[in-house]
């Protein structure tokens, strides 16, 4: 149990290093930039990112030694639950009590809803924008190593299974409601949902083919009607 | 007030809210043809805000804004230039790397007719429409006071040049009524001056009427037939520059506050 | 360069044309006779591979009407291409037996089933159709705000390759072929009319090699200058001042009386229209339209092209589409064996062309960061950087803002002031 910590912390740790370099290295510069350089810079930056475990790891899938016994814990209408299952929800939830703790309560959450609001009043007030920034970015990271962690123990992964993932992971917090943490929760379990009845029903469902399809069908839809995601707040339209 | 003609613009009982925040408060405002209006207030009275109803950049929460017959409330911004609605910003906002004379051209957007196939096959018609609106956008440049700049881009003019150019683009979608947030903001003394000398001279030679919007009192007291004052989302008076500078809400609500009387 | 500055402004940007087109409608007569080991590249390209390299830069060209002009960032470009490949299908092969039309169609039998229509026009059919496909897409998306749009042009690109891959049996009808593809996708030609009158050919692919690369070459280099010059004349009409008004401030092109959605989803449309028409052009040229052929890396590659040429500038991003392409079809290859024999000890050989993405990940980053006007600047800022204003001492005075400023990324925080 001792090694399963040790990998969280290690790989969480090392996807905050890993991505509060790129905010440094990148982003930052381009912080006065205009919009489009940002998301341009962002897709080239993906597939940097990409090639570089592609050089490490070639383009063969990779698995790791069962970290979790897939041992039945019950089982309910024939539906198994095993350990292995459970443990995503008992590492998921805790880590979703501690972000929206550390969101809304501590001093560093809040200047980041300060900096995410407005810059520049931010910085008038006080919060120190650059490391507040790099701190969210940190953040970020850290958690995507945690998922990354979890997708591994159930997974097979290959240099660029991370694109898809996070694909998908921007098409749930768009859905959610940019910015709003359980929008982002809801909008997951969402896609997850849909992809698993698309793919496990055999009736009304175009099947596994399809699945990619069906979920930005659906992004696109939301964002058409309700463009600030099934939880996001109306803003007030701005000039 | 001119009683016979209807006025230009008529705002009945105009309510703006974000959120829960009111920021104009059930506005009622004219402005008859081809007079020149203004309206004032501290920052943060509100006047921005009903500026950018009356062009169509926010929707109004509620009430009625009517431009010469049409009811525009709920239009776009676009729409409303087109019918004859001409603006400025507080904020300079040219397209900076468009050349003076493009930035004019864009404003004649709603005027021009070439299309795609027009434009692609060179057709004299579109050809002679593009002569012409080029010979016209230099008149305008010229008549706005900026000369030798046509070709210069819109962000390498000097700052008084540039909120000209704002004006000449403005005029370039041929408004009734030339709607202008607060002209003279960061300009210097003389520049100010030169700048209302411009607005009168505009007013004499072209058939429009002319909403000027400013904090600075002493702008507009001399250049507009009326004024009305803004505070807090509300009108507090209403009347000559005379009439309204010896009001005594008005006294009241700019030496209240940070004023720049 | 003192030469160069004696030439009329008017003119110079016919110079590097009028030297261009020469080379390049002569190149099939001379690249078999160039040396094979040239340092670095070894080779140029054949002129079958330049066939793709040109396609390529159609596309180019045309994203850079969406990308460059109007400032909206498209990341599914290949949609288009992908629709324009299948309608060339749809029109000009057999994949509908049930019907049997023919129209104008060269080489073909009467006898023989599907659809048959000629090639030519069927280029211009795919054109429309994906203009118009590309209507349906904007309509909806182009409201929203930059990054939302990214992602929901991302999205189109992903749900159409996998409607094409999946497509062959939509309620027991075969639409798309599925993963095998349509094929074989007519050719295009003359007909034997214009062939006895002036020599025309009848049908591209019924010749000997070399002729039907020359010809298909010969045609996507018309085609390529045809897309040029029409994105010249629509970037300086009415329309096109429009685009830059819009990708320089939204607000302002709206309050100046230009329709936003309307004027977005023209850029929309015309981007696609290229689109299609290479997408059919690629189909007609491979006689076959696969879905392995649509890919999301193609979006990001045609993407690259634009911002390494410089967003809005036509020459740029036909230069950067011709390199780039060419290192996509040839070139890293080329390159790569260059550097194994003469760099990499036999230990270390590295395949470059398996690291192809990240090297343009790696060419959109640098850029972005040092050079976000691209090689060949848009005319407009090239004259800004010439004239040495980067704007007046009171520039703090006015917000900033455009993709594009030269030297975006290093302004400073102290000379931005907060909007008033």
């Amino acid at each position: 149990m001792g090694g399963l910590a040790a990998t969280f912390v290690i790989v969480a740790a090392f996807g905050a290093l890993v991505n509060s370099t790129i905010e440094f290295v990148a982003y930052r510069r381009l912080r006065n930039a205009p919009r489009l350089a940002v998301l341009i810079t962002a897709v080239g930056m993906s597939f940097i990112v990409e090639n570089i475990s592609l050089g490490i790891y070639d383009v063969n899938a990779h698995s790791i030694p069962p970290l979790i016994s897939s041992a039945n814990i019950f089982t309910i209408g024939g539906v198994h639950y095993s350990w292995d299952a459970f443990f995503v929800i008992l590492v998921t939830a805790p880590v979703l009590v501690l972000l929206t703790w550390l969101v809304k309560s501590t001093r560093q959450g809040k200047s980041m809803r300060a900096t995410s609001q407005d810059p520049e009043a931010a910085a008038i007030m006080g919060i120190d924008v650059n490391r507040t920034i790099s701190f969210a970015f940190a953040l970020a990271g850290a958690l995507a190593g945690v998922g990354a962690v979890l997708f591994l123990v159930e997974f097979n992964i290959r240099y660029d299974t991370g694109f898809q993932l996070g694909l998908i992971a921007f098409t749930a917090a768009v859905l959610g409601g940019i910015g709003n943490l359980s929008g982002a929760v809801v909008g997951a379990l969402l896609i997850g949902l849909i992809q698993a009845f698309n793919e496990g029903l055999s009736w009304f469902a175009p099947g596994s083919d399809w699945t990619r399809s069906l979920v930005f069908a659906i992004l696109i839809a939301i964002l058409v009607f309700r463009p600030e995601g099934l939880l996001g707040e109306r803003t007030p339209e701005g000039a | 007030m001119n009683q016979a003609a209807d006025p230009l613009l008529v705002a009945d009982n105009v309510r703006k809210e974000f959120g829960g925040l009111l920021a104009v408060n059930d506005l009622d405002f004219t402005i008859p043809e081809r007079s020149i209006v203004s309206l004032i207030g501290p920052n943060g009275a509100g006047k921005t805000t009903f500026f950018n109803m009356l062009t169509g950049l926010y929707r109004a929460t509620s009430g009625t804004i009517v431009f010469d017959g049409v009811d525009i409330t709920d239009k776009p911004p676009h729409a409303i230039t087109k019918l004859g609605v001409g603006r400025t910003f507080q904020n300079i906002r040219l397209f900076p790397q468009m050349t003076a004379l493009e930035n004019v051209l864009v404003g004649m957007h709603s005027r021009l007719k070439g299309g795609i196939l027009g434009s692609i096959f060179g057709l004299p018609r579109v050809r002679r429409e593009e002569r012409e609106a080029e010979e016209k956008a230099r008149e305008l440049l010229a008549f706005s006071g900026l000369k030798r700049v046509d070709d210069q881009l819109a962000e390498s003019l000097a700052y008084g040049d540039q909120r000209r150019l704002e004006v000449a683009r403005a005029l370039a979608t041929e408004p009734k009524l030339l709607l202008l947030d607060e002209p003279t903001a960061g300009m210097n003394p003389q520049e100010t001056v030169a700048f209302l000398d411009f607005v009168a001279k505009l007013r004499e030679e072209r058939p429009i009427a002319i909403l000027l919007i400013e904090h600075d009192m002493k702008v507009v007291m001399g250049a507009s037939e009326r004024v009305t004052v803004l505070d807090y989302g509300e009108k507090i008076a209403e009347g000559s520059p005379n009439e309204v500078q010896q009001d005594e809400r008005v006294i009241e609500a700019y030496l209240g506050r940070t004023a720049s009387v | 360069m003192a030469e160069w500055r004696r030439i009329p402004p008017r003119y110079r940007g016919w110079v590097p044309l009028l030297v261009a087109v020469p080379l390049a409608v002569t190149y099939p007569f001379y690249v078999t006779g160039l040396p094979t080991n040239i340092p670095v590249i070894l080779t140029l390209p054949t002129v079958h591979d330049s066939v793709t390299i040109l396609v390529f830069v159609v596309m180019a060209v045309g994203l850079n009407v969406v990308v460059g002009y109007a400032g909206l960032l498209d990341l599914g470009y290949v949609a288009f291409y992908a629709i324009g490949a299948y309608t060339a299908g749809w029109l000009a092969s057999g994949q509908f037996q049930q019907i049997n039309f023919h129209f104008g169609a060269v080489g073909v039998n009467s006898s023989e089933t599907g659809i048959h229509i000629s090639v030519w026009l069927v280029l211009l059919l795919a054109g429309v159709v994906t203009a118009i496909g590309g209507i349906l897409i904007g309509l909806p998306t182009l409201r929203l705000r930059g990054d939302y749009l990214a992602i929901v042009t991302l999205g189109f690109g992903e749900i159409i390759p996998q409607f094409v891959r999946n497509g062959d049996d939509l309620h027991g009808f075969d639409l798309t072929h599925g993963t095998f593809g349509i094929s074989p996708i007519d050719a295009p030609g003359f007909g034997q009319t214009l062939h006895n009158a002036v020599g025309l050919p009848v049908r591209y692919d019924n010749s000997f090699p070399p002729t039907p690369d020359r010809l298909f070459f010969w045609t996507v280099l018309g085609i390529l200058l045809l897309t040029v010059f029409c994105s010249m004349r629509l970037r300086d009409s009415r329309l096109g001042r429009a685009w830059i008004a819009i990708r320089e401030d939204e607000t302002a092109a709206g309050a100046m009386g230009i329709p936003l959605m309307r004027t977005k989803t023209w850029a929309y449309a015309i981007g696609a229209f290229f689109g299609g028409i290479a997408g059919a052009y690629v189909a007609t040229f491979n006689s076959g339209a696969f879905p392995s052929q649509f890919d999301f890396n193609i979006s990001i590659f045609l993407l690259c092209m634009v911002i390494l040429g410089g967003m809005g500038s036509i020459w740029g991003v036909v230069l950067a589409g011709t390199i780039l392409a060419w290192l996509n079809v040839e070139g890293l290859a080329n390159i790569g064996s260059w550097l194994n024999s003469n760099v990499f000890p036999s230990s270390h050989q590295i395949d470059v062309p398996k690291y192809e993405f990240g090297i343009y990940g790696i060419i959109i980053v640098l850029m972005m960061l040092f050079r976000p006007i691209g090689l060949i600047p848009e005319r407009r800022r090239k004259r800004e950087i010439e004239e040495g204003s980067l704007g007046p001492l009171d520039e703090p005075l006015y917000e900033m803002r455009g993709a594009d400023e030269p030297g975006a990324g290093e302004r400073g925080e102290s000379e931005r002031i907060p909007r008033g």
